[in-house]
């Protein structure tokens, strides 16, 4: 776990980059840093590995000031991905991902062993290693940026705007990717990023900054979307915002029709292929063309994806399938509304903090996903 | 030199021996102070990356050294050297191809993009060890293109020795202008140029093998 205790940075100049932060990072999450820029989240970030010295406060990695820790021996053990992906441009692929490795003393053969994995575990084709940084694409520098954060097997990773410098297919990808490593890996990630949709995307814990480091509001981005702090806040966040929340619940306890019951729906009927996937939606004696049947896999998919696809469809119902593709039921547009409004934790939260955690300035709602330990912590000022 | 045609080719055919010796020659006094200058030149721009408040100082004092015209300097080491001694030569020329290489060390290893640094400090790179294993690297390129400037004008300037008594293929600019025969001049010109042409070759092909990853002109991201 990362501790900010009152850590602050006051630059020679006397201006001031972050002012007294208390802040916890819990082990093993995603805790994502978002603000304008200048909020000074670029500063906390590097606070964790001495690339920045606080000038007043400490900075404790699982207790231990960091102060107290020699740089290069610190940072050796810490991941650190950054926008450019800063990547040697001199040495191949795989001796760029093999770099903590090597300065760690691993012998070649073993090193470039645990890079070749990194590469795979990236989502790289081997026949990259042998290559250049210059001879990659954007999205693959950064995929190696990645890979060379995570080669030495590092507790924590750092990362400063790391999708920021790529086009917004790329991106959405990266961040799918880092979403999957993450499932598997379970590091302490500390990411900072100035876009929104990013941070609600990726944080277990999302904490929007003001400037000189502020804490305007720290909460899991379910909360922190349908529940702003202030009115600050919710203009950061944009518009939609309800909507876009959405998009973080899973699709469950929608009432689905089984097909069993039939497969008409308001005077359209659903046509499947032999192995029972859905092909469309078709009006009984007309012989026109069937029409797209959305379709969405409760449980997995979000309530974004069922309500979209409710909406896009002809019958006014979204198809609901098992994960083979076969379809299950039919999901009335009505049926997924009534899931907005019944157990979900957005329908019926207190706007006050909870009596027995004084410091939480939102309330942490019974998690959206079933984990009950979403992470609130003590909010800076 | 009414009458005289360019190239006697006879002339020729009689020295080849001697226009040998004076290319080596040349190529010695020329090549060498650029080798010299390039050992000093990447220490002294290491430091002067590290420590920036160095680095105005010595490039003004570079600077005017490189002002300074070389046939000057040359007979002003006369009483140190000696006349018609290489070093005589050579001192003067090492300090042209710093004042060339130096500026040159100094930009390649600021070259390295704020990311590449940021990164290797990031990863646990100490100051000096991250200039020599990721900076030096990466500077190689414009190390080659300093080198490629440095030794040409080195070569240039070289001939100028001849006016004090060793300047390789510049004695036949020497030796023909006295004889208002053409021929030794042609040569030297030839084999000035032929001298200059190889050893541009040779540090292109330096730098595709030091380099590979800087395959375009000043690549060098």
């Amino acid at each position: 776990m990362i501790r900010f205790d009152g850590a602050a940075k006051r630059h020679p100049d006397g201006t001031i980059a972050v002012e007294g932060l208390d802040l916890d990072i819990p082990a093993g999450r995603t805790t994502v840093l978002v603000g304008p820029s200048g909020c000074g989240k670029t500063t906390i970030l590097r606070m964790v590995n001495r690339m920045v010295e606080p000038t007043a406060g400490r900075v404790l990695l699982d207790g231990t000031d960091v102060a107290e820790l020699p740089a290069a021996k610190l940072r050796r053990g810490i991941g650190y991905v950054i926008q450019q992906a800063g990547l040697f441009p001199h040495r191949r692929v795989i001796d760029n991902i093999a770099t903590v490795p090597y300065l760690l003393g691993w012998d070649r053969k073993k090193a470039r062993a645990r890079a070749a994995e990194l590469l795979e575990l990236v989502g790289l084709a081997p026949e990259l290693a042998k290559r250049y940084p210059f001879q990659l694409s954007g999205g693959q520098q950064q995929r190696v940026g990645v890979a060379r954060a995570l080669a030495a097997d590092p507790p924590v990773l750092l990362m400063d705007e790391p999708f920021s410098a790529v086009d917004p297919v790329v991106r959405a990808g990266l961040q799918d990717e880092l979403l999957r490593l993450q499932s598997e890996l379970n590091k302490t990630v500390l990411f900072v990023t100035h876009d929104i949709e990013e941070a609600v995307r990726l944080g277990d814990q999302v904490v929007v900054l003001r400037e000189h480091g502020h804490i305007a509001q720290l909460s899991d981005p379910h909360t922190l979307l349908t529940e702003p702090a202030d009115d600050g806040v919710a203009a950061f966040l944009g518009r939609d915002r309800g909507l876009r929340g959405l998009g973080l619940l899973p699709a469950r306890d929608i009432a689905v029709r089984p097909l069993t019951d039939g497969t008409r729906q308001g005077g359209w009927e659903l046509r499947l292929d032999a192995g029972g996937r859905p092909t469309g939606w078709v009006e009984p004696g007309l012989h026109a063309q069937p029409r797209p049947a959305p379709a969405f896999h409760p449980g997995v998919d979000t309530l974004r994806t069922a309500l979209d696809a409710a909406i896009l469809s002809p019958a006014g119902a979204a198809v609901a399938l098992d994960k083979d593709g076969r379809a299950t039921g039919i999901a009335t547009r009505e049926a997924i509304l009534a899931a907005l409004t019944g157990p979900q934790p957005a329908a019926s939260k207190p706007d006050s903090p909870k009596p027995d955690d004084p410091k939480a300035g939102s309330p942490n709602p019974d998690s959206p996903e079933g984990q009950d330990e979403r992470p609130v912590n003590s909010h800076g000022r | 030199m009414d009458g005289e045609p360019l190239v006697r080719w006879y002339w020729i055919g009689d020295h080849l021996a001697y226009l040998r010796d004076l290319t080596l020659d040349h190529a010695v006094i020329a090549l060498v102070p650029v080798l010299i200058a390039l050992l000093i030149a990447v220490p002294l721009g290491l430091a002067c990356v590290r420590f920036p408040r160095l680095y105005h100082p010595l490039s003004a004092v570079f600077n005017v050294v490189y002002a300074l015209p070389s046939l000057a300097v040359f007979v002003v080491l006369i009483p140190y050297t000696g006349l018609a001694t290489r070093a005589t030569v050579m001192v003067p020329l090492t300090f042209y191809a710093l004042a060339v290489l130096l500026p040159t060390t100094v930009d390649g290893l600021r070259s390295v993009p704020d990311s590449v640094r940021q990164a290797a400090t990031a990863m646990g790179y100490g100051p000096w060890h991250r200039l020599s294993a990721v900076e030096l690297p990466a500077a190689v390129p414009y190390l080659v293109a300093g080198l490629r400037v440095a030794a040409v004008s080195s070569i240039s300037l070289a001939a100028v020795g001849a006016l004090i008594g060793r300047g390789g293929l510049g004695y036949l600019f020497i030796d023909g202008f006295q004889r208002t025969f053409p021929t030794p001049i042609v040569s030297g010109i030839v084999l000035v140029a032929a001298l200059a042409l190889v050893t541009d070759l040779l540090l292109v092909l330096a730098r595709r093998l030091l380099a590979p990853w800087a395959v375009r002109a000043g690549a060098a991201r």
